[in-house]
């Protein structure tokens, strides 16, 4: 017995261009990262702005000042006030989450137009002070007189200003204390993976992104902004993919996580990064009313947790999930999207699909078989574009439902690793033929 | 419970030993003005409340409505009077029954939101304490001095008093208003509450709060420092250094004021009041003010569009602007700043960020003045979406094409967008010089085409030229006025011709100016003359500022279009040819640092200049260049490109920012007398040239009937 669900469509994806923080991006505050898209999006297609049911958008880093970004996404889009719109917190997979909602919604009838995405602007997340520095700011707030505030005063340390840098405390797990990086060194060394393969995998990052920027292969998909602190300035491309990466290049790096004996470095894992994405999800009757072509439809999604500390193989245990759910077998998949958090991490990710004991390791029954490099991150991956926690979820169908668009393929699956340890995998199928 | 009766302009109700006044009682108005019959019932309420005075608490005076306490006294009143002595006496009246307000001896509390302006101010003013409205719809100011006036109803005397000598010249003299919150910040209003609040806290202000509030230490300071003849000498003299800088003396007004308000220091109440007055009575008849309240009226005039209505009228709400160079930009500004989401299109990413960095800069200069947040910034700027293609069109009503001017390119333009645009969609052209009738051709549906023509730089022009021609159909012309209205922009329906209106009657000012150059005046005489007479730059520093080679090539346009009197000077095509373009190329008829700053006159275009100098009177300077615009506005009128001579001088004061004070460009010539302009006429046209002095038909057939332009 289940509800009995409708087709969600997928009319149009767009994203920002992505650049690493404290870049090209970061005057941009996170809502303006996800409302033009929309705006875009609402244009191409027509749409009137009071027609849209729901907009839901992936963040993590929310900005004090824009609680609930989701809302402030919908109303800076210029869409009619009375649309509501919230937000949603997966870790690395906010965008993907915000998806599955959208998907939800209109499979079930209840909505049948909804943008949904994420946005993440990492150059902007806050610094937050101390705790003894936050109680000496209460004391003061709280003292009435000018002794009581000298008091307060007085109890001043200098340690108190070292900041807590939001990003670092968030990529921390707090269950197992490591920090991302930690948890990809922990699957490198138990399942053996060399520096060098890692050090390959970046490389064929850069140059696979490299090549789609230069032959404009993500021109459909990104959407120029206005940069700079005078917003006078057009970007249209990633910034961070290296055209002069090499091997050697990469091996010069020192690792990060564990620099004694460690094999991951900053250099092969995936930086931190500012960018937004945005997609368009509709109804069947929504397709009607507006006369609108899809691109794909949302077959359907699996969320699934592990261990934190092996975080990295989430993608394992959620396409494992996605293929049962849907009876698809990774023969069916004409193109996958799965996020390189760090090199270490995807190629454990392959290693469970044909290694029985890894498998076995993670309690996965079915060995899926060899993922098809060709078929893998055709155009790069989030070593080479980075990865804006809140939007990289919904960025990779973004990616995915362009290219299968280009190749007239027909399946394709999106999965990613999420810090706390989960994986999440999303699986859609290209309409356009 | 006692009720009075209230009368028919302001309500009256007694409750709890209260008094509660409201103005804009019964009536349909927005705008709540002092008129005669308000005033008079004010008057008989002060002689009732000064008799209740022991048995009242408090008065509180409010407004009936929500976007309005006072808007002033009412102008037409003040238009009205006709000798020096009535205006006087009518100052001499408001003046008293305000007096009899501030003598009450029960305590009264003035709750202001919305508008509170002019004569509505001064009343506050005279209440013992003002609490206000503390959003930004409350704006309080005395606006005088714009329309040439002096505050007549004791708000010269009462303001310093309130807000110290020094706010309140910076607010009598630049009439500026002050918004919100600020009024509290600077003493304006004892406190500020959200409006619908006013009322009931009024009560809470019948103790003199502003006198018992514990000044701090600087405040005391301060007074102490201002508080003396001396110190108050020194502020009046840098406050008339000011107003001489800005002004360059031309204004009377300001100056008067100055001079009434320093010579009342120290004494009574009275005898201030009464020189308020005789001021008052002095400039309300005087030219200047007669001058500034005629473009008053003919700016309210101007919002309402008297032209064929139509039912059809479409509501512009979505932009686009096709070109980003300095022009699109500043059209995607205002379409930005007006909530319209534009799509700014180019060819390439360079144009667009040229586009991007104007709108940016109009932007970020009204954050630096206070008049938008840093969000708004963020928010508006964000909402312009520069793009290479024509994605989004369909959505939106309008379109703004600002490429370069060129026909062919034009034309092929509309031809383009034409596929890309919903069937509702107006489509205008910017251009400044080409033919609207045949741009028109090259449309499809041309009843939806007009030309726009914005001058620049678009954030300080207020005016825009809406060009018809043959096919044009109504519903155009009437949706694109009142969309020019609502962005804040002054239109005016100008037929199709060379030039259209303002450029047509700007261009023999700037010839006349070259050929005097070529006669060997020189280029500092020549600017300075004119600014004297009131234009806001001269000539050369105008074709500066215009681009040399732009001037030159409209120039070209009305001299292909008129013949002879339009001929040009060849002066220009010398600079051009040594890349001199003016300011863009930091050199012109005056060097220009990075900033765009003059730094001096160019030797270079000196030593291109007759050598021997010849000295013209600053008034002859003037006459020559003033004298073929008023011929060739005749022209204008003869060949019906607008339809009134209101209209010409609407165009030139907010299209070139023509002398304000001199009422406009015909208005000054029926000022200067049919006769002599025609005497003028005929001597320029023989001791200088035949053509460009020749009187038009039109003009000469009005002298000689002596009809004067506005009575036409």
């Amino acid at each position: 017995m289940g509800l009995k669900l409708k087709d969600a469509y997928i009319v149009d994806a767009r994203r920002t261009p992505q650049a690493k923080a404290g870049l090209d991006l970061k005057d941009v505050p996170a809502p303006f990262l996800g409302s033009y898209l929309i705006t875009k999006m609402m244009d191409e297609h027509q749409i009137p702005t009071d027609q849209v049911d729901e907009v839901i958008m992936g963040n993590v880093g929310s900005p004090a000042k824009y609680p609930n970004i989701g809302r402030v996404i919908a109303l800076e889009a210029g869409l009619h006030k009375k649309t509501s719109g919230y937000s949603v917190h997966r870790n690395c997979a906010s965008g993907m989450e915000a998806l599955s909602h959208a998907f939800l919604k209109v499979a079930s009838g209840r909505s049948d137009l909804i943008f949904a995405g994420g946005v993440e602007s990492m150059s902007q997340m806050p610094l937050i002070y101390s705790k003894e520095m936050t109680e000496l700011f209460t004391q003061l707030m709280k003292s009435k007189t000018i002794p009581d505030k000298l008091k307060a005063i007085s109890t001043f340390r200098p340690p108190f200003l070292s900041p807590i840098i939001a990003i670092v405390q968030g990529l921390t797990d707090p269950f197992c204390g490591l920090n991302m990086g930690q948890t990809a060194e922990l699957l490198a060394r138990e399942l053996n993976i060399s520096r060098e393969e890692q050090d390959a995998w970046a490389l064929r990052s850069h140059q696979k992104l490299i090549k789609a920027r230069d032959e404009g292969r993500l021109d459909d998909e990104i959407v120029p902004l206005a940069i700079g602190e005078k917003l006078s300035k057009l970007l249209s491309i990633d910034i961070g993919p290296r055209a002069d990466s090499s091997l050697e290049k990469l091996a010069k790096m020192k690792p990060y996580f564990d620099k004694k004996s460690g094999t991951v470095t900053v250099a092969n894992s995936c930086p931190i990064t500012d960018g937004g994405s945005a997609l368009m999800i509709c109804s069947e009757e929504a397709l009607k009313k507006y006369n609108l072509e899809p691109m794909a439809r949302i077959v359907d999604y699996h969320f699934h947790g592990l261990e934190p500390e092996r975080m990295g193989m989430g993608p394992l245990h959620a396409m494992d999930g996605a293929f049962k759910r849907t009876n698809l077998k990774l023969e069916d998949m004409d193109l996958m999207e799965i996020n390189e958090a760090f090199a270490a991490q995807i190629i454990a990710v392959k290693k469970g699909f044909t290694e029985r004991k890894v498998a076995d390791f993670f309690n996965i029954g079915t060995l899926w078989g060899e993922i098809d490099d060709e078929k893998l991150n055709v155009n790069g991956g989030a070593i080479a574009l980075g990865h804006p926690v809140g939007s990289t979820g919904s960025r990779l169908i973004v990616t995915l439902a362009h290219e299968l668009k280009k190749r007239k393929a027909k399946y394709g699956i999106a999965s990613l690793c999420i810090g706390g340890g989960q994986g999440g995998a999303c699986i859609i199928e290209n309409l356009v033929k | 419970m006692t009720s009075e009766k209230s009368g028919n302009k302001i309500s009256i109700e007694f409750k709890n030993k209260i008094a509660y006044i409201g103005f804009g009682y019964n009536d349909s108005k927005s705008m709540t003005v002092l008129d005669e019959e308000t005033l008079n019932e004010l008057d008989q309420y002060a002689d009732q409340l000064k008799i209740k005075a022991n048995e009242l608490d408090g008065i509180i005076f409010f407004s009936h409505k929500k976007n309005c306490f006072l808007a002033g006294a009412d102008i037409n009143l003040i238009a009205s009077m006709n000798t020096e002595a009535e205006a006087a006496e009518g100052a001499t009246l408001g003046q008293k029954i305000f007096s009899k307000i501030d003598d009450l001896k029960t305590p009264t509390v003035c709750c202001v939101h919305g508008v509170c302006m002019g004569g509505g101010l001064e009343f506050a003013l005279s209440c013992k304490n003002i609490i206000s409205g503390e959003d930004n719809k409350t704006s309080l100011a005395l606006p005088e001095v714009k329309l040439g006036l002096i505050p007549g109803f004791g708000g010269t005397y009462r303001l310093p008093l309130r807000v110290g000598l020094p706010t309140a010249l910076e607010m009598i003299l630049s009439g500026k208003t002050i918004k919100g919150r600020k009024a509290k910040r600077i003493g304006l209003s004892a406190e500020v509450y959200p409006y619908e609040k006013l009322v009931e806290f009024a009560p809470l202000y019948f103790k003199n709060k502003t006198v018992n509030k514990e000044k701090k230490l600087f405040e005391k300071i301060e007074d102490l420092a201002q508080d003396n003849m001396i110190t108050k000498k020194i502020i009046f003299q840098k406050a008339r250094e000011n107003v001489l800088k800005k002004t360059k003396g031309l204004y009377q007004a300001p100056l008067r004021i100055l001079e009434t308000m320093e010579s009342g220091m120290g004494k009574s109440r009275n005898s201030y009041l009464e020189m308020e007055s005789s001021s008052f009575g002095e400039l309300c008849v005087s030219k200047q003010s007669q001058n500034l309240q005629h473009i008053f009226f003919m700016n309210e005039r101007s919002k309402k569009y008297s032209g064929a209505t139509s039912d059809n009228d479409l509501t512009l709400k979505r932009g686009a602007v096709l070109g980003a160079g300095t022009m699109g930009g500043g059209i995607a500004w205002l379409m930005a700043d007006n909530d319209m989401f534009p799509i700014m299109k180019d060819l390439n990413e360079k144009a667009l960020n040229l586009g991007l960095k104007q709108a940016s800069s109009n932007f970020s200069g009204a954050v630096k003045r206070k008049k938008i947040s840093l969000d708004e910034f963020e928010r508006k700027m964000h909402s312009i979406s520069a793009q290479l293609n024509f994605s989004g069109f369909k959505n939106t009503d309008l379109i703004i094409e600002a490429v370069v001017e060129k026909m062919e390119i034009k034309k092929s333009v509309f031809t383009e967008v034409e596929n890309y645009v919903s069937d509702k969609c107006l489509i205008t052209s910017n251009t400044s010089s080409l033919s609207v009738e045949e741009m028109a051709s090259s449309l499809k549906n041309s009843s939806r085409f007009a030309g726009l023509h914005f001058f620049n730089p678009v954030h300080r022009m207020p005016l825009v030229e809406i060009i018809t021609h043959e096919n044009i159909a109504p519903e155009t012309i009437s949706s694109l006025y009142k969309w020019c209205i609502k962005a804040k922009k002054t239109p005016v329906v100008v037929k199709d011709g060379p030039g259209f209106l303002v450029n047509r009657i700007l261009m023999p000012f700037l010839n006349e100016a070259g050929y005097m150059l070529e006669e060997g005046v020189s280029i500092e005489d020549l600017d300075k003359a004119c600014e004297n007479f009131g234009f806001p730059m001269g000539p050369c520093r105008l074709l500066d500022e215009v681009g040399i080679d732009v001037g030159s090539k409209v120039a070209k346009i009305l001299y292909d279009g008129f013949g002879k009197r339009m001929k040009p000077s060849t002066f220009l095509n010398k600079m051009i040819d040594k890349s001199l373009l003016g300011r863009k190329t930091n050199a012109g008829f005056y060097l220009y640092d990075e900033k765009g700053k003059v730094e001096s006159v160019n030797d270079e275009v000196v030593s291109m200049l007759p050598t021997k100098n010849i000295k013209l009177s600053e008034t002859e300077i003037q006459m020559r260049v003033v004298l073929p615009m008023i011929n060739e506005a005749s022209f204008v009128l003869d060949d019906k490109i607008v339809n009134s001579s209101e209209e010409v001088d609407l165009g030139l004061i907010f299209g070139i920012g023509f002398p304000p004070f001199r009422g406009g460009l015909l208005r000054y010539a029926d000022s200067l007398g049919g006769d002599k302009i025609k005497d003028l006429l005929n001597k320029y046209s023989e001791s200088v040239d035949n053509e460009r002095f020749k009187i038009s038909p039109y003009l000469s057939n009005l002298i000689d009937k002596k009809i004067k332009l506005y009575e036409n």
